[in-house]
């Protein structure tokens, strides 16, 4: 398995470091991973909404924007 | 009864002669022109046009002179002269090329333009969970960062900031996303600063992520603010466009910028941080 790692660019030496991960940012980086596929479930979930009340509806996106300006 | 006799017979000739005029010879003793012939004789370096010059003078023509400024007191060309204090010239030396005429408040002087513009301060590859650069130097007004061609492991997931890596809630940010024939807004207070976007998991000149983060004043120690703008496409290839603007609420001067790939891992692209004068 492909270890996880982060890159520092020190800007003063100009030295770039691939820096492996502790197992607590590992820990973070799993967090986030978690907290952001979250987010992208709800807006996958809303855009499913979306469509299958506009497909109820019968009418396209364009005409529901008209429907509501 | 002889001058009266000669003055009656010259009465033509004297008709544009007042009496006054006539008056100013009393006292003559002698022929004037000789009298006015032999002084003009004893100041021969003296013209009459000279003499003429002292019509209107008022006072003493040297303490007059002695207040005027010396010519001599500009010794080179391009001298200015100003005043150190009241009444008090003095000279100052044209400045190098290039230089402008400033002025700490009491006296002029030449100021030094400053280069200006962006310099780039490095170029870094994108890889791993996230890419820091540090030890940022801190002798620029704002920093530029400039992203191109950036893509994922994986798809459709944001980008992340944070500053000093500081996982506080100190960031502050609003904005919009134009995305699948729609505007939505964004924003958010959160650890980190989040613009909502998308990206893709492999290589592609056209749908990659590009874009630009300005952190402004970033040395201050009062909160900072920041703006930025990406084109993006996300994984089934429709592209958007997010802007946000955001205040990062530390005092802390920044030395350290980390781009996180929101728990992905970066593949590809290049981060080009500019500082800017």
């Amino acid at each position: 398995m492909t270890k996880e790692f982060k890159v520092e660019h020190n800007l003063e030496t100009g030295e770039v470091t691939e820096i492996e991960l502790t197992a607590e940012e590992i820990a973070e980086l799993s967090a986030l991973r978690a907290e952001t596929e979250a987010k992208i479930a709800v807006e996958t979930q809303k855009a499913t909404d979306k469509a299958a009340l506009l497909a109820k509806l019968g009418i396209t996106e364009d005409e529901a924007k008209l429907l509501l300006s | 009864m002889t001058k009266a006799r000669d003055l009656a017979n010259a009465s033509t000739a004297l008709s544009a002669v007042s009496a006054t005029e006539l008056g100013y010879l009393d006292g003559v003793t002698s022929a004037v022109q000789t009298q006015l012939d032999a002084k003009q004789a004893a100041n021969a370096n003296v013209s009459t046009t000279e003499l003429g010059y002292l019509d209107g003078v008022t006072s003493a023509i040297q303490t007059q002179l002695d207040a005027k400024i010396p010519k001599t007191l500009t010794t080179t060309t391009g001298d200015i002269i100003y005043a150190s204090g009241a009444n008090t010239p003095a000279r100052l030396g044209i400045g190098a090329a290039s230089t402008y005429l400033t002025s700490d408040g009491t006296v002029p002087s030449w100021g030094t333009i400053s280069a200006g513009g962006m310099t780039l301060i490095a170029t870094t590859n994108m890889s791993g969970s996230s890419v820091t650069v540090s030890s940022i130097p801190d002798t620029y007004k704002h920093l530029m960062v400039v992203f191109k061609k950036v893509y994922y492991n994986s798809n459709d997931y944001p980008i992340q900031f944070r500053f000093n890596s500081d996982t506080g809630s100190n960031y502050y940010w609003q904005g919009f996303r134009a995305y699948n024939a729609t505007v939505d807004p964004t924003g958010s207070n959160g650890t980190l600063f989040e613009p909502n976007i998308k990206t893709r998991n492999a290589a592609d000149n056209y749908l990659n992520m590009f874009g630009s983060f300005n952190l402004y004043n970033y040395t201050t120690t009062t909160p900072k603010g920041y703006d930025s703008r990406f084109y993006w496409a996300d994984s089934g290839g429709t592209r958007g466009h997010t802007q946000a603007d955001g205040t990062y609420y530390n005092t802390s001067a920044i030395s350290s910028i980390t781009v996180i790939a929101a728990g992905q891992s970066f593949s590809g692209g290049t981060m080009y941080t500019y500082g800017v004068s």
